[in-house]
C-alpha cells in the first residue's frame, strides 16, 4: 500500500515536471519561468544517467549519436521533447517533415522515434530519388505516410515494376508517388484489383484509365465501399448511362471521392434549378466539383442580371465552365460583366 | 494616426479584439460560421511572420562524439532549439487559442448580421447581449402554401387560394398587430395606456423585457408585396427563428390563407448594419481586421451600446 502510494506520488512529480516541460515548448513562457523548469529537466536527466548507466554503456558503442535509450525513458506527449537529442527527427525536420502531425495520428509517433535515419530512411529516400520523385516533396510524402518505412524495399521496387508492366510512363509514375504517398503501401495484387474494377465498372480502355489513375492517383487507393456508394449514386440516382458515367469519370476522378449526399445535392441543384441537360454536365464536370452555395450565388446573380443563358444555340451564350472558375472577382468582372460592389449587394439580399 | 503594414503575426493577434460582423448565410449553422472564422484567422496569422525558434541554453551538456559529421553538435553549435521548430511544435496559432463568443445567435435558416466578440471583445459582447438591442428583420412571406415548420425545407402541409390578398389588408394587419403588442407591454408593466405613469415609461425610452424568455415585437410593417411574396420589416427582441416564422404564419391565417416564411434576413443588430457586414468571400484575415475596426468605430460612436441607464431594463417582467 505504502509504497504504492509513494509510487504514484514521483509518477505524478514526474508528470508535473514534463507537461511544464511541453507548456514551455508552446513558447508563450516568461524567460524566469524558463530557467525553472530547464534545471529541473535536468535534475530528472541526471536521475535517469544513474538508472540507465549499465545499459547506456553498452549502447554508446554502437550508436554513438542517437541518445533515444536514454531518452525513452521520459516519457512525452509529443516527439518536439527528442528533437534536440535525435539525430533522425533533425533530418527529418531538415526535409520538412511535420512531426506535429505524425505524433497526433495513433502509434506512428512511437514508430518514428525508433527509426535510424542511416539504416531505415536513407535506403527509401534513395529509391524515391531513382524514381525521379523530387527532393521538396519527400516533407510531404513522409509526413501523409510515414508507414513507407516499414515496407520492405524489394516490394517497392516489384510495386514499381507492376506500373512500368501497365506501361505507365515516366511521368506517370512520378506524379502517382508524389500525391498518392499511399498507393507504394499497396500490394500488387491489391492494386491490380482495383484497377481492374475501374475498367471494369467504367468500361474504360487502357489509355483511359492510365489517364485516370494519373490525374487523381488518390481515387485507386480510396476507401473501397465509398467508391461503389460514388458509383451508385452517379449511375442509379442521378442516372448517367454508362457512356456519359466514364466521360465523367476519365475527365474529373475527384467526383468519385466527394460523399455522394453533396453530390446528389449539387446534381440536383445543377439539373432542375440550372435546367442543364445531361449530356451538358459530362461536358463541364467542373459543375459538380464546385460547391452547392457557390453554384446558387453565381446561378442566381447572373439570373438577375439576365444572364442566365446556357444554351449554346442562342445568343448570349454563357458556357457553364466558366460559371465555376476562378474567384468572385474574375467571375464578376468577366462572366457577369458587372462590379464587386453590385455582387456584394446582392449577396446581402440572400 | 498613421497606418502602417505589419508583417508579424503576434503584432496582428494583439490587436485582435473586438466586435465582428458576420454576414451569415442562411442554410449554415452559426457553430460551423464560427469555426470557418476561426480557422481562417489562424491560417492567416499562420501564413504570416513567425517567431525564430528559441536559442538553446548557453550550458548544456555537450553528449556525442564531437566529429564534424555529429548533427546533434552541429546544432547546439547554432543554439537553436530544435524543439521549438514549427515542424516539431505544430503551428503557431490555432482555433481554440482565440476566445469567441456569439452576441445573440441566428436560426439555420436565418441569414444577416451575426456579431461575434474576438478575445477582449468577449467581454463587450457580453455586454452588448446584456443591454438586449433590438434587431430588425426582414421576413419574405410565401402566401399560399403552408410547411410543417413553417420554413421551406419541410413538407408542405397546406394550399390556398391568395387572391383576395391586398397590400392594404397586411399592412392594416400588421398595423393592428403591432398596435397590440405595444398595448401588451404596458399591460405587462401594470400601467394604463391613458395615464402620465405610461407617458413617462413611454419617454424614457424603449420598454424592454427585464430576461430573454419572452420575444417582444415593437414594430410590423410591410415593405414590399409582390404576390406570392410579400416582405414585413419587424423590429423585435428576444425573437426566434421558430418564433418569426410562426408569425408569418399566424398573419396569413388572420388573412384567410395560408404561408410560410420563404426568407428570414437579420439587416440590423443595434447599431450594426448589414451594409458593414462581412461576406463569405472576405472571411480571411484582412478583411477581418479592417471589420473589427470598422465595428470599433461604430461602438465609439455609440458609447450606449456597452453602457446603459438600466432603468427601462426592468419595466417588464
Amino acid at each position: 500500500m505504502f509504497c504504492s502510494a509513494i509510487r504514484n506520488i514521483l509518477r505524478n512529480s514526474q508528470n508535473a515536471v514534463i507537461t511544464s516541460q511541453i507548456r514551455n515548448l508552446r513558447g508563450q513562457q516568461s524567460a524566469h519561468h524558463e530557467v525553472e523548469v530547464l534545471t529541473s529537466a535536468g535534475i530528472t536527466h541526471k536521475q535517469n544517467n544513474k538508472k540507465t548507466e549499465p545499459a547506456e554503456s553498452e549502447g554508446s558503442k554502437e550508436v554513438a549519436l542517437d541518445f533515444r535509450n536514454r531518452e525513452a525513458h521520459v516519457p512525452s506527449f509529443n516527439l518536439a521533447a527528442y528533437v534536440n537529442n535525435s539525430s533522425t527527427l533533425q533530418q527529418f525536420i531538415s526535409l520538412g517533415v511535420d512531426l506535429h502531425s505524425i505524433e497526433r495520428r495513433k502509434g506512428l509517433g512511437d514508430f518514428v522515434l525508433k527509426l535510424d535515419f542511416e539504416k531505415n530512411v536513407k535506403p527509401y529516400i534513395t529509391f524515391l530519388v531513382d524514381q525521379g520523385v523530387s527532393p521538396d516533396d519527400f516533407g510531404r510524402m513522409f509526413t501523409k505516410n510515414p508507414l513507407l518505412f516499414k515496407e520492405d524495399l524489394d516490394d517497392l521496387q516489384t510495386r514499381v515494376e507492376y506500373l512500368k508492366s501497365k506501361r505507365f510512363s515516366d511521368e506517370a509514375r512520378q506524379r502517382i508517388l508524389t500525391q498518392n504517398p499511399y498507393w507504394l503501401m499497396f500490394s500488387t495484387r491489391r492494386v491490380d484489383r482495383r484497377l481492374g474494377y475501374f475498367q471494369k465498372e467504367f468500361r474504360l480502355s487502357g489509355h483511359d484509365l492510365r489517364l485516370l489513375a494519373t490525374r487523381e492517383p488518390n481515387a485507386i487507393t480510396y476507401n473501397m465501399e465509398h467508391l461503389r456508394k460514388s458509383v451508385f449514386t452517379l449511375k442509379e440516382e442521378m442516372g448517367f448511362n454508362a457512356k456519359e458515367l466514364s466521360a465523367l469519370v476519365v475527365r474529373k476522378p475527384r467526383l468519385l471521392m466527394i460523399p455522394p449526399d453533396d453530390l446528389v445535392e449539387r446534381f440536383s441543384y445543377i439539373h432542375q434549378d440550372m435546367g442543364l441537360p445531361h449530356a451538358q454536365i459530362v461536358q463541364c464536370p467542373e459543375l459538380l466539383a464546385s460547391r452547392e452555395f457557390r453554384l446558387r450565388e453565381r446561378h442566381e446573380f447572373l439570373k438577375l442580371l439576365g444572364r442566365a443563358q446556357y444554351d449554346p444555340q442562342k445568343d448570349l451564350y454563357i458556357s457553364p465552365k466558366t460559371i465555376v472558375e476562378g474567384n468572385n472577382f474574375y467571375f464578376v468582372r468577366n462572366v457577369a460583366k458587372s462590379e464587386l460592389e453590385t455582387f456584394d449587394l446582392f449577396l446581402k439580399t440572400r | 494616426m498613421a497606418l502602417t503594414k505589419v508583417y508579424d503575426a503576434a503584432t496582428v493577434f494583439k490587436h485582435m479584439n473586438g466586435i465582428l460582423n458576420v454576414y451569415k448565410p442562411a442554410g449554415m449553422k452559426v457553430k460551423h460560421v464560427r469555426n470557418a472564422i476561426l480557422s481562417n484567422i489562424c491560417k492567416g496569422l499562420n501564413e504570416m511572420e513567425q517567431r525564430k525558434p528559441r536559442k538553446l541554453q548557453e550550458n548544456i551538456r555537450l553528449l556525442g562524439t564531437g566529429t564534424a559529421a555529429d548533427h546533434v553538435l552541429h546544432n547546439i553549435g547554432e543554439q537553436t532549439d530544435l524543439s521549438d521548430h514549427l515542424l516539431s511544435t505544430g503551428p503557431r496559432y490555432l482555433p481554440r487559442d482565440l476566445i469567441c463568443t456569439t452576441v445573440s445567435s441566428l436560426g439555420d435558416h436565418t441569414s444577416g448580421v451575426l456579431l461575434f466578440g474576438i478575445n477582449r471583445g468577449a467581454g463587450q459582447s457580453t455586454s452588448i447581449r446584456k443591454n438586449r438591442p433590438v434587431r430588425v428583420y426582414h421576413l419574405i412571406g410565401h402566401l399560399g402554401i403552408a410547411t410543417e415548420n413553417n420554413i421551406p425545407d419541410s413538407r408542405v402541409t397546406m394550399r390556398s387560394n391568395h387572391r383576395h390578398v391586398s397590400a392594404d389588408r397586411i399592412s392594416s394587419l400588421a398595423a393592428s398587430m403591432q398596435a397590440s403588442h405595444q398595448r401588451k407591454m404596458f399591460e405587462l408593466c401594470g400601467v394604463d395606456l391613458q395615464t402620465q405613469e405610461a407617458y413617462e415609461l413611454a419617454c424614457r425610452g424603449l420598454l424592454r423585457p427585464a430576461d430573454d424568455s419572452q420575444p417582444v415585437v415593437y414594430g410590423i410593417k410591410l415593405i414590399h408585396f409582390d404576390r406570392p411574396h410579400f416582405t414585413l420589416e419587424l423590429h423585435a427582441i428576444n425573437e426566434t427563428q421558430e418564433y418569426l416564422a410562426t408569425l408569418v404564419h399566424d398573419m396569413a391565417l388572420d388573412l384567410r390563407t395560408v404561408a410560410h416564411c420563404s426568407q428570414l434576413r437579420c439587416v440590423r443588430h443595434a447599431h450594426f448594419d448589414v451594409t458593414d457586414s462581412l461576406l463569405r468571400h472576405a472571411w480571411h484575415l484582412p478583411g477581418i481586421i479592417k471589420n473589427l475596426r470598422q465595428q470599433r468605430d461604430i461602438l465609439r460612436a455609440h458609447p450606449q451600446l456597452l453602457r446603459q441607464q438600466r432603468v427601462e431594463l426592468q419595466a417588464t417582467e
